[in-house]
C-alpha cells in the first residue's frame, strides 16, 4: 500500500479505485463509447459531402462528437459514490477534498481521451480524409479539450447531483462554459489542416487552452473546499 | 426619509428625459442615421448587464464563504436583474447590426462573449427556478457564476483570435462628439436607477420568500 495520507497518495487511491472499478465493469466507458460511435455516425450523416469539404467539416464534427460523449462521462462523475452516501463519507474522510476532485479530474480525462481515440480515426475513415500528417497535432489539441472540459466540468457534475434536472442541467451548464477551448480546439484543427490563413500557427490557440486549463484547473480546486459540505 | 418612491420617481423622470434626449436632442449620425439612436439604450444596458453579473460573482463568492442567505439572495437577484438588461441587448444589437452593416448578427468578439454570457447566466437562472430550492442547488448556482463570470475573459480572446469585424463601439467610441455625451450619460443614469431599484425589489422579495417559509416551517413543526 502506498501512502494514503499524503496529497498525492489520496489521488492516487482515488485514481487507482475508480480506474479498476471502471476495467472491471467497463459500463461509462461502454456507454460513452457507443454514443461516440453514434455521434460519429450521426454528424458523418449530416454532414459528408466530397472529400474536400468533409476536410473542411472534420474539425467541428470531432469536438461536437468529443463534447457531447465527455458530457455524459462527467455526469456520472460520482455516480459510484451516490450508493449508500459514499460521497459524504468520502468528503467526511481528513483526505483533503481537492485531491479528491484532482482524481476524478483525471479519471474524467482518461475517458474522454479513450473516447477520443476511438472517434477520431473514425471520422477519417468514414469521412474519407486523410489525418496521418496532422493526427499528433490534432490529437494534442484534443488532449488540451478534454483537460479543459475535465477541469470545468468535474466540478459542475458533483454540484449538479444536488439539482433536480441535473441530467438536463449538466450540459447546459458545461457546453457554454467551455466554449473557450471548443473554439480553440476547432479552430487550432483548422489550422492544422491548412483549412484557415494562420499567420501566427498554432501557438495562440494552444496558449489559449493552456491558460484556460491552468486557470480553471487552479481555480477549481482551489475552490471545492468551499463547494462541497458535509 | 423614505428612499424608494424618491428613487422611483427619478427614475420614472429620468427614463422620460433619456427618450426625450434620444429623440430629440441626440444629433443625426452621418452613416448610421437613426439606427445609430439605438446606442444610448443598448450601450448603457450592456454595461448594467456586466454589472449585474458581477455583482452576481461577488454575492457568489460571498455566499460560498459564509453560506448567509443573504448573499445567496443578492447574486440571485443581480443575475435576474442582469439578464433583464442583457435582453435589452441582444435585442436591440441585431437591430442596430442590421442597420449598421446589414446583417443581424456576426462573429465578433463583444457580440459573442455576451451571447455566451447570457446563455451561462441563463442556465443559472434555470437551475434557480425549475432545480429545486435546496442548499445544495444554491451552492451549484454559486459554483456556476464564478465559473461563469470570468469564463467571458476567456471567451471574448478566443473570439477576437477567430477574427470577426469590428464592433461599431471602437467607431463610436473616438467618434463620440459632446452632443451624443449629453444624450448617453443621463440614459446611463436614469437606467442605472432602473437597475438599482430592481435589484432592491428582487432582492427583497428573495428575502421574504425566505422569510415566509421559515415561517411555514415553524408553524409546521407547532402544528404536528
Amino acid at each position: 500500500m502506498s501512502d494514503q495520507t499524503s496529497y498525492l497518495g489520496v489521488v492516487k487511491a482515488v485514481l487507482l479505485k475508480d480506474l479498476r472499478i471502471e476495467l472491471r465493469s467497463k459500463e461509462t466507458l461502454a456507454t460513452m463509447g457507443l454514443f461516440g460511435l453514434v455521434m460519429t455516425f450521426v454528424l458523418a450523416f449530416g454532414f459528408t459531402a466530397d472529400p474536400a469539404t468533409n476536410r473542411k467539416v472534420i474539425p467541428g464534427a470531432l469536438w461536437t462528437a468529443l463534447l457531447f460523449a465527455g458530457v455524459l462521462g462527467v455526469g456520472r462523475t460520482f455516480a459510484r459514490e451516490a450508493k449508500d452516501d459514499a460521497f459524504t463519507a468520502m468528503i467526511l474522510s481528513p483526505a483533503p477534498r481537492s485531491a479528491i476532485l484532482l482524481a476524478k479530474m483525471v479519471v474524467n480525462l482518461l475517458l474522454s481521451l479513450s473516447i477520443v481515440a476511438l472517434v477520431t480515426p473514425l471520422f477519417a475513415v468514414i469521412l474519407q480524409v486523410d489525418l496521418t500528417g496532422e493526427l499528433a497535432g490534432i490529437l494534442g489539441l484534443l488532449f488540451l479539450g478534454a483537460t479543459g472540459f475535465a477541469v470545468v466540468g468535474t466540478p459542475l457534475a458533483v454540484m449538479a447531483v444536488n439539482a433536480r434536472f441535473a441530467e438536463v442541467l449538466l450540459p447546459m451548464v458545461v457546453f457554454p462554459m467551455v466554449t473557450p477551448v471548443l473554439i480553440g480546439g476547432v479552430s487550432g484543427t483548422a489550422v492544422l489542416l491548412g483549412l484557415v490563413f494562420a499567420p501566427d500557427g498554432l501557438a495562440p490557440w494552444v496558449q489559449g487552452m493552456v491558460a484556460f486549463d491552468v486557470a480553471f484547473g487552479v481555480g477549481a480546486l482551489f475552490l471545492f473546499e468551499k463547494m462541497v459540505t458535509e | 426619509m423614505k428612499l424608494f418612491p424618491v428613487f422611483t420617481a427619478l427614475g420614472a423622470v429620468g427614463i422620460a428625459v433619456g427618450h426625450w434626449l434620444t429623440f430629440e436632442v441626440a444629433p443625426m449620425e452621418r452613416t448610421m442615421r437613426a439606427a445609430q439612436r439605438i446606442f444610448y439604450f443598448h450601450v448603457p444596458s450592456a454595461w448594467l448587464t456586466y454589472i449585474g453579473f458581477i455583482l452576481c460573482f461577488g454575492g457568489s463568492i460571498a455566499y460560498l464563504y459564509n453560506r448567509k442567505a443573504k448573499a445567496d439572495a443578492f447574486a440571485l437577484a443581480a443575475a435576474e436583474v442582469g439578464l433583464l438588461f442583457g435582453l435589452i441587448v441582444v435585442t436591440t444589437g441585431p437591430l442596430w447590426a442590421k442597420a449598421a452593416w446589414g446583417v443581424w448578427w456576426v462573429w465578433e468578439p463583444r457580440l459573442t462573449s455576451m451571447a455566451l454570457l447570457m446563455l451561462i447566466f441563463a442556465a443559472y437562472w434555470v437551475l434557480r427556478t425549475y432545480g429545486g430550492r435546496g442548499e445544495g442547488v444554491r451552492r451549484f448556482a454559486a459554483v456556476l457564476a464564478v465559473f461563469g463570470a470570468p469564463n467571458i475573459l476567456f471567451v471574448h480572446d478566443a473570439i477576437r483570435r477567430f477574427g470577426g469585424a469590428q464592433h461599431p463601439d471602437e467607431v463610436v467610441k473616438s467618434g463620440l462628439t459632446n452632443d451624443m455625451r449629453v444624450v448617453l450619460y443621463p440614459s446611463l443614469f436614469a437606467l442605472l436607477i432602473v437597475f438599482g431599484l430592481l435589484l432592491h425589489l428582487r432582492y427583497r422579495a428573495h428575502r421574504d420568500q425566505l422569510t415566509v417559509r421559515a415561517i411555514r416551517r415553524r408553524l409546521a413543526r407547532l402544528g404536528a
